[in-house]
């Protein structure tokens, strides 16, 4: 009845492991590879904001007093010499856009790859474990979960003083027990399982049967997690430096640019709407990405925008 | 110093040098101008309506002994009244001036200049049941609750620098509570057992001062919101308690009906309160009424412009509206007098080998700030000149000159890095600069951080809360001397203008490296603190100007700071406000004075 169908008999009948499965079914999701791509040009755009920057000669924090900005003082619109406009000190918003992308994109990756590490072995070992371990480490986890972030995350900021690692730190710390829920979780299930049983009797150490054997198991969840999770800690980075706690000036972050542009917006469009967009675009890409890589992996889950589904 | 709650943009009138004179010869007389109040703009005062406020924040303190924040003077006017209060004037060179209030006239001067006789004026009376008189005594109360341990005066040094007693007195109030615990009853036992020497009741209604040495700025001082009257009910409260804040007694043409704190105030007319003993204020509006929780200028901007709102509270014009409203009726921009902001050296601080201790470093830096550049982040040229003194235009002492000139005031970073070479720093330097993180501070942080970026100097961002940044962080000197910042961009508002040297190179350039000074640098020089101690004794005005504008060339030779520019005040009301008359003390319209067209609601 379909294609797909009529294909699988063509073809040579083989193994199949269930990443390629995955990523077969991925491949057909046109929603999350327009994610993915969108994700690889921000990317490649954000490596390559030093050159584009040497090739227009204008400096993420090159001042142009002259060309940038009217003698009033108001941002320039967006034209041929400055893509974006600039902001209120003259400079190029396009550049600096880029610029914080690599902020923005650093601080997501780099603080949910430490919560990740982090959540994924206190749940590996909590759930494992389970008993006192696991009644100590779950409480833990709750405790952190039902802390009012952004609270926490200004009282902390306040006492070190606002920096990247401060916010890379507050947001790791906030994010790891998300993780580590899910983790402990299917740990629990997991090792429930005869080949665990028989990992054991085979004397393997709880290390290998919990690192070798059960941690691949998890990854799929985790990786979904992750995806999540990542352009949850762009917006928290950008809330952080919007309150002029997170990247301090004149270091561009997507925060920073929408914290300057507040009091611009009703002079100068672009100053507040171009970063805003970015912002929205790379969220927005990220979280459609989470979703289809979760489709692909848990085929059981209902599958709204992909192709597969329209032609049923 | 009063902080405005936003810095941004400062205050002020027109001031030219004759201006400055002119006030100062008048007080020196003794004989502040016995001007009335101001003649209608157009067409016949309104009465009726409600002048509505809409801002950020809620007072400071509603206490008239320890108000200090310009937006709370603004209302304060309407509910407290001192011996001799600013003129409501629009003539620009008369807005400085110092007139009569509750006093009856000019001061009686004794040969000496050293005591002053001040007569009451009859038919000012407290909104109590029945309506009481103001006495001399009230006025003595007033002072006698200026250093309580509660609640005192912002400033007390302005007081017990010239009072004959007052600082015994202070001293001796501070003692006594050192540990009993403050209620009202101790309080007010404290101050009807112990008198100040030098401010006395003669009788009812004449109140005598006594001076330690001549103060030609003295009517300045006791035109202060700390020198409000204060009548005998007060003791009954703990000053500015919550409680105290729901019986305050106005002996203006308006009194406080509601407040609720930090949402909003209200006063009505005080029926006690009778025209023809009030030469400045008048009683059009039948209300006013203050809205606080809105924290953005663009709100309240908009607001004014729809017409929901009259006055802005106690948030500046946003800066990126000021091109498009050039045209607009309703948009005033008032000639400055004030220094905002200013870079400021940390003159203690060990970093890079102590380049802030080092002459030719911090004269290096004088060259290096495009000073039109810091103007556009404040709405350009046209509201902000730049400045080269270390005493801006309308204070005493200033004349025009520049000791560091760069290329149309934009910075010489060429000239910056060879003085720095020469200063042994050829491959440049990194300094730590605090700023506050809020509203224009961080763009002028990077401006001039840019500058100083061409000169060889990195400068490391250091955010400060807005609220601590004062306070908790510039005014306390032990940080200074840690090093935790080299240079800061903080701006200064005086008390009041003309004849104000104490009130503004006094506390800025005087030795003064304990808690809470405003010399944050902690700059220390006998030359000037010599100048300065001679131009506060000096009894003729010019002779005394000239002696500031000697501590200006030295404080710019010293390069302890580095003016940046001086801001002119922008400010909107919605178009129904008339007879609106910008007291530049306050930045604000006295409500006073304004009425409605037309006045509903």
């Amino acid at each position: 009845m379909t294609i797909t169908e009529l294909r699988v008999p063509a073809a040579q009948v083989t193994g199949r492991s269930p990443w390629q499965l995955a990523w077969g079914r991925l491949r057909t999701d046109r929603v999350a590879l327009a994610s993915a791509i969108v994700i690889v040009v921000l990317v490649t755009l954000a490596v390559c904001a030093p050159l584009i920057a040497a090739w227009n000669g204008h400096g993420p924090d090159d001042q142009f007093r002259d060309t940038g900005i009217t003698p009033e003082g108001l941002p320039v619109p967006p034209g041929g010499e400055f893509w974006f406009g600039t902001d209120r000190l003259g400079r190029d918003l396009f550049i600096r856009v880029l610029f914080g992308a690599r902020v923005s994109l650093l601080v997501g990756v780099v603080a949910t790859g430490m919560a990740s590490i982090v959540g994924v072995v206190i749940g590996l070992l909590a759930g494992f474990y389970g008993g006192v371990v696991d009644v100590i480490l779950s409480r833990l986890i709750d405790v952190v979960l039902s802390f009012p972030y952004l609270i926490f995350a200004i009282a902390a900021v306040s006492i070190v003083g606002p920096s990247l690692a401060a916010t890379v730190f507050v947001i790791a710390f906030y994010s790891w027990a998300a993780i580590a829920r899910i983790v402990r979780g299917q740990t629990l299930s997991i090792k429930e399982r005869e080949y665990v049983e028989a990992a054991r009797s085979l004397g393997a150490s709880d290390g290998r049967i919990m690192f070798i054997d059960i941690l691949p198991n998890l990854l799929a969840p985790v990786i979904v997690l992750v995806t999540l999770l990542i352009p949850a800690a762009i917006v928290f980075e950008s809330t952080l430096s919007y309150l002029g706690l997170g990247i301090t000036p004149p270091t561009p972050s997507w925060g920073n640019l929408l914290s300057e542009a507040q009091g611009f917006y009703r002079v100068a469009w672009w100053y507040l709407t171009l970063p805003a967009l970015t912002l929205l675009l790379t969220t927005l890409a990220f979280n459609l990405l989470g979703d289809g890589i979760r489709d692909a992996i848990d085929p059981r889950t209902e599958r709204i925008f992909s192709r597969r589904r329209k032609k049923k | 110093m009063a902080h405005t709650r936003h810095l941004t943009i400062a205050v002020a009138a027109a001031a030219t040098m004759l201006a400055t004179g002119l006030a100062g010869c008048a007080t020196d007389r003794g004989g502040a101008a016995n001007t009335s109040a101001p003649p209608p703009e157009t067409g016949q005062p309104i009465t009726g309506g409600t002048v509505r406020l809409v801002g950020s924040g809620d007072i400071d303190h509603l206490d008239p002994t320890s108000a200090y924040y310009t937006a709370t003077s603004g209302i304060l006017r309407a509910y407290a009244r001192q011996l001799y209060q600013l003129a409501a004037q629009k003539d620009p060179t008369k807005a400085f001036d110092v007139v009569p209030d509750v006093a009856d006239g000019p001061p009686q001067l004794s040969a000496d200049h050293l005591t002053y006789t001040i007569k009451i004026r009859p038919g000012v009376r407290w909104d109590t049941t029945p309506p009481r008189d103001v006495t001399a005594q009230d006025f003595v109360r007033g002072f006698k609750r200026l250093c309580n341990p509660v609640a005192g005066a912002g400033a007390p040094g302005y007081y017990t620098s010239t009072i004959k007693g007052m600082g015994d007195y202070c001293d001796a109030y501070a003692k006594a509570f050192a540990k009993a615990e403050p209620t009202a009853k101790a309080l007010a036992d404290f101050q009807n057992s112990h008198d100040i020497a030098g401010v006395r009741a003669k009788d009812d209604s004449t109140i005598v001062f006594t001076l330690t040495q001549q103060a030609s700025d003295f009517l300045n001082i006791i035109s202060l919101n700390f020198a409000s009257a204060a009548p005998v009910e007060y003791d009954q409260y703990v000053p500015d308690s919550a409680q105290f804040r729901q019986h305050i007694i106005s002996d203006g043409p308006y009194k406080i009906t509601q407040y609720v704190a930090t949402k909003s105030i209200r006063l009505e007319r005080n029926t006690a309160w009778q025209q023809d003993s009030d030469p400045i204020r008048h009683q059009y509006v039948s209300a006013i009424e203050v809205k606080e929780g809105v924290s953005e200028p663009d709100a309240v901007q908009q607001q004014m412009e729809a017409g929901t709102a009259d006055l802005s509270w106690d948030l500046p014009v946003p800066t990126a509206q000021l091109p498009q409203l050039k045209s607009d009726p309703n948009f005033h921009v008032y000639d400055g007098a004030v220094t905002n902001p200013y870079l400021v050296f940390n003159l203690q601080s060990k970093n890079a080998g102590g380049a802030m201790g080092k002459l030719e470093v911090r004269q290096a830096i004088e060259y290096a700030i495009n000073k039109v550049a810091i103007g556009k982040i404040y709405g350009g040229k046209e509201l902000n000149t730049p400045l080269n003194t270390a005493i801006p235009p309308g204070n005493i002492g200033y004349k025009p000159y520049d000791p560091y000139p760069t290329p149309n005031d934009e910075g010489d970073p060429a000239k910056c890095k060879s003085m720095l070479a020469a200063a042994g720093y050829p491959n440049g330097l990194t300094l730590i600069g605090a700023y506050r993180n809020a509203g224009n501070h961080p763009a002028v942080f990077q401006s001039y951080a840019a500058d100083l970026q061409k000169c060889g100097i990195t400068v490391k961002a250091l955010p400060v809360r807005q609220g601590d940044y004062y306070g908790a962080f510039l005014q306390q000197p032990s940080l200074a001397k840690e090093s935790k910042w080299d240079i800061s961009a903080p701006g200064w508002i005086p008390d009041w203008y003309g004849n104000n040297g104490r009130a503004v190179a006094q506390p800025l350039f005087q030795t003064n490296c304990s808690p809470g000074t405003s010399n944050f640098g902690c700059y220390s020089s006998p030359k000037v603190d010599s100048l300065i101690k001679q131009a506060l004794a000096e009894p003729d005005q010019t002779k005394a100007a000239d002696l500031w504008h000697q501590v200006d060339q030295q404080v710019m030779a010293d390069a302890v700071i580095v003016p940046f520019q001086n801001q002119n005040y922008p400010i909107y009301h919605s178009s129904r406000v008339k007879n609106a008359i910008y007291l530049p003390a306050f930045q604000l319209f006295d409500v006073t004075n304004l009425w409605l067209d037309p006045a509903t609601p």
